[in-house]
């Protein structure tokens, strides 16, 4: 295996930069593929300014911030008790202005460096080193060390934890016998680190020795559950709101699950992100329902919220003094069909579904036209590596036809599960539902409270799953179709599929790699596993007195640079 | 008297345990849930097996329920799902929230709904009593989710003279009670306000009552030294009801409000399916619709001397 030095550039980033040059690839692509090789943010953003000609400054400069304030934003204020096994990124965003991940996605959809200042992988993309920020200091007083990534990364993959990076980083796991035996008699296996996955190099750098190759280490870095605690954090206690030690520029002053958390900025040391504006932060839990927050916006008891729901968008609009911020993101939902239960085992009732779909229309009744429409194959027009299908069309004669070859010429009924809340998606579903209803399907729609739906998710034959934003395509077929993974949730098996994700995975050149792209695509849209609605946008609201405020992708709360006009 | 005490406390504490049964076997049938609830939807199924044993799910149910109600008659109720701290950290903050809310409510609807009540009934029939009777009925059957809608339209949206939210978040404010207290009141005081006019009409149509006005008392003393003693047991009875209605009755309007009290409190957690936390809110509320219920007889055998004596 090959490797750089530390100072010399991966051997792409100058073919990368012809490939801009050339028009080939966008300036989006660029920053993403070069920042995901190990060069720092800045520095493709001076690159590509470079070859396109543009002045590095265009990067976002606004008008001098103005420090002071206590910004107080709506949002669920959920228990924080250990990052590693965070599931709502509230939760994330609760411990994120005191602890921080190695990797960032910032605003644009890209991996930006965080703790981590650089990193570099290996030409077979299976071995990444991360050189560390140096002059970081915990809370506690303590320098930030490789010690505290290794500490974290061993227990994300020890299955005694619990935590979703076992999966997230599963290219460092490895599967040993337990000894013990199920009830049909097999051996019950164990999930754990693959020895010798995490090597620290020196106080200021750690590499990681992957089982195969993985380009989306940095963005996988920058989930929430990534959030990197102290080194010492299970000793003292492993509750974060009891001892809420962390690297980031604020510390927790107030705690109350279900109702506040409030932060000052910290004084003991200065941040190493350079200036900091605001004094602190109030998290102000409204409960579940939007009402309250709006009516709280009205009364002006909050400056932001976490998240503004599509519904709310237009009553939103009506208070005067509110900016509400919109991303694109490649966060969806999926009528998922399981292929192993009856009737869906017959791919000629899940082509008649599909053949009853007009996805445009989807987007427009149930999400207001804000977002792109789906194409059943999980890959968004955002992800660098997507390929253009023609489009699918809606043709009720084909969807009737193909019912009866399948034997339900009379009419098929079935029954969808879905969740109460958000309530996209049971309208979502409700659209789906009256689409299906001219070929002679009738689906019966039953919605239950989150938790009971989440019990069931991977087994129920027909069900609505919403997934989060990836930022890679790659990621989420990697999660959600290759065969056997945990949250495969169709039980879809396909071998030719498994090899070309495989081949896919070891493509950096995202234009190489959507013609991978485009046979993934066509199979998966073709096997008809899922109906993808659509891609949906994300937003937030402020008052127009919250300045630098953006939406992220996956709803981060970014406020480190946010000050109050 | 004792014995009548002692008999009702033991009525109390069945009642209780039959519920907190009922609540476990119907919350506890399936442990897998309890996993993905703590751990997220994603977790994988050895992740959650390990979660379970380490926290003595694969106990028998009986020994699980005993254990729990063990620990629960010496004050400890066990740990929220939900927010992952011991349960009596959230509950008794969250019910002292309604104790002073209802309390407020009280202080506002009692007197308001009584002085109503008695005005209406002095005189059945009467202009005065017809406009109070229409307007306790019109208050009393618009539900609150619908009048906290109109009154945050007017006095948040339209007027801005009121704070929308009741969070409470930076220390108690009076302002914020406002409105919860606005939306409850108005929704009870008519049923209080009748139930009172009734009494009131039933006790002014007595042969003692008309034989005090035939003697010359005057009009005034009559009702004040002689009718509203009387008229007043039947709508004891019924606000001691109320605290209990109360205690189911603030979640709508603590939800809404946003309002951080034991209404809320008792929705999240049975949204959430929060077990522990769900236990020791019925519990409470068992406590508390017994124990107000016990009050009540108390109370009533004190002011009413047919019983007392008989």
């Amino acid at each position: 295996m090959s490797r750089k030095s530390s100072k010399s550039m991966h051997p792409y980033v100058p073919e990368l930069k012809e490939l801009l040059r050339n028009g080939k690839f966008s300036r989006r692509d660029f920053l993403s593929t070069a920042t995901r090789l190990g060069v720092s943010l800045s520095a493709a953003y001076a690159m590509a300014g470079g070859v396109l000609g543009l002045c590095a400054s265009t990067v976002a400069r606004a008008a001098a911030p103005k420090a002071g304030g206590i910004l107080r934003c709506s949002m669920n204020v959920k228990e924080m008790t250990d990052p590693a096994t965070y599931d709502w990124s509230e939760k994330g965003n609760l411990a994120r202005h005191m602890t921080e991940p190695l990797v960032r996605i910032n605003k644009d959809n890209l991996a930006e460096p965080y703790l981590a200042e650089t990193w570099e992988a290996s030409e077979d993309l299976k071995t990444w080193t991360f050189k560390l920020r140096k002059g970081v200091k915990w809370s506690n007083g303590d320098d930030f060390i490789a010690d505290d990534v290794v500490f974290n990364f061993e227990r994300w993959l020890d299955p005694a934890t619990g935590s979703s990076n076992q999966g997230r980083f599963s290219s460092m796991t490895r599967q040993i016998d337990t000894g013990k035996k199920d009830k049909e008699g097999k051996p019950v296996m164990s999930t754990v680190a693959a020895e010798g996955a995490i090597e620290k190099i020196d106080d200021h750098t750690v590499r990681f020795h992957l089982n195969r190759a993985d380009i989306s280490l940095p963005e996988a870095l920058g989930d929430y559950p990534a959030l990197i605690v102290h080194r010492r954090f299970s000793d003292e206690g492993g509750d974060l709101s009891k001892n809420p030690v962390g690297t980031g520029p604020f510390t927790l002053t107030k705690y109350s699950v279900g109702e506040v958390a409030e932060y000052r900025r910290r004084t003991d040391h200065p941040w190493w992100g350079g200036d900091v504006y605001l004094d602190g932060i109030v998290y102000i839990d409204h409960g579940d329902d939007p009402g309250p927050t709006i009516a709280a916006f009205a009364s002006g008891q909050i400056d932001c919220n976490y998240r503004t729901s599509v519904e709310q968008v237009p009553s939103l609009k009506t208070i005067p003094n509110l900016v509400t911020y919109e991303t694109v993101t490649a966060q969806t939902g999926v009528a998922r069909m399981k292929i192993t239960e009856a009737p869906f085992d017959n791919k000629l009732v899940r082509k008649a579904i599909q053949a009853c779909m007009d996805h445009t229309k989807l987007l427009e009744l149930a999400y207001q036209n804000f977002g792109a429409p789906g194409e059943d194959h999980h890959v968004s027009p955002i992800h660098p590596e997507y390929f253009k299908l023609p489009p699918l069309t809606q043709d009720y004669a084909l969807a009737k036809k193909l019912l009866a070859d399948a034997g339900y010429a009379n009419g098929l009924k079935v029954r969808i599960d879905c969740v109460a809340n958000p309530t996209w998606e049971q309208t979502a579903v409700k659209v789906i539902a009256e689409m299906c209803r001219p070929a002679g399907i009738e689906v019966v729609i039953n919605i239950m409270p989150g938790g009971t739906y989440w019990d069931r998710w991977m087994t129920t034959p027909f069900g609505f799953t919403s997934w989060t934003h990836r930022a890679l395509g790659v990621q989420v077929l990697n999660l959600a179709y290759r065969s056997g993974v945990a949250w495969n949730e169709t039980s879809y098996s396909n071998p030719e599929f498994d090899r070309l994700l495989d081949e896919a995975g070891a493509i950096l050149d995202p234009r190489e790699r959507s013609k991978v792209m485009k046979k993934l695509e066509t199979i998966l849209q073709d096997d008809t596993i899922i109906i993808q609605p659509f891609w949906r946008s994300e937003f937030l609201t402020a008052t127009n007195k919250v300045r630098n405020m953006y939406c992220q992708v996956a709803s981060e709360s970014h406020f480190n640079k946010v000050w109050l006009g | 008297m004792i014995i009548f005490i002692l008999r009702r406390l033991g009525i109390m504490a069945l009642t209780m345990v039959v519920v907190s049964v009922m609540l476990f076997l119907l919350l506890e049938f399936t442990p897998g849930n309890v996993a993905t609830k703590v751990l997220g939807p994603y977790s994988s199924e050895e992740q959650r097996t390990l979660w379970l044993e380490a926290h003595g799910y694969f106990e028998p149910l009986w020994v699980r329920y005993f254990s729990w109600l063990g620990n629960f008659v010496t004050g400890d109720f066990g740990e929220s799902v939900r927010f992952k701290v011991p349960v009596a950290e959230v509950l008794w903050p969250r019910l002292w929230n309604t104790v002073v809310l209802g309390f407020w409510v009280f202080v506002v609807m009692i007197p308001l709904s009584l002085l109503l009540g008695v005005l209406a009934g002095m005189r059945e029939g009467s202009a005065l009593d017809r406009s109070i009777s229409v307007t306790s009925i019109i208050t009393t059957s618009i539900p609150e989710f619908a009048s906290a809608v109109f009154l945050a339209a007017i006095f948040v949206f339209w007027l801005g003279l009121l704070p929308g939210t009741s969070t409470m978040t930076g220390g108690f404010d009076w302002w914020q009670l406002v409105l919860p207290v606005m939306v409850l009141v108005i929704y009870d005081f008519g049923y209080v306000a009748r139930m009172t006019r009734a009494s009131m009409a039933e006790v002014m149509t007595t042969p003692y009552i008309r034989t005090a006005i035939l003697k010359g008392l005057p009009y005034r003393r009559v009702i004040m030294r002689h009718a509203l003693r009387n008229a007043l047991i039947a709508p004891f009875t019924v606000i001691m009801l109320q605290i209990n209605w109360l205690l189911s009755g603030v979640i709508v309007v603590e939800f809404f409000f946003a309002y951080k009290g034991f209404g809320a409190l008792l929705l999240e957690a049975s949204l959430n399916q929060d077990i522990y936390l769900i236990e020791a809110c019925a519990m409470v509320a068992v406590f508390v619709a017994a124990a107000t219920q016990t009050f009540a007889d108390i109370g009533y055998t004190y002011l009413n001397p047919r019983i007392r004596f008989s």
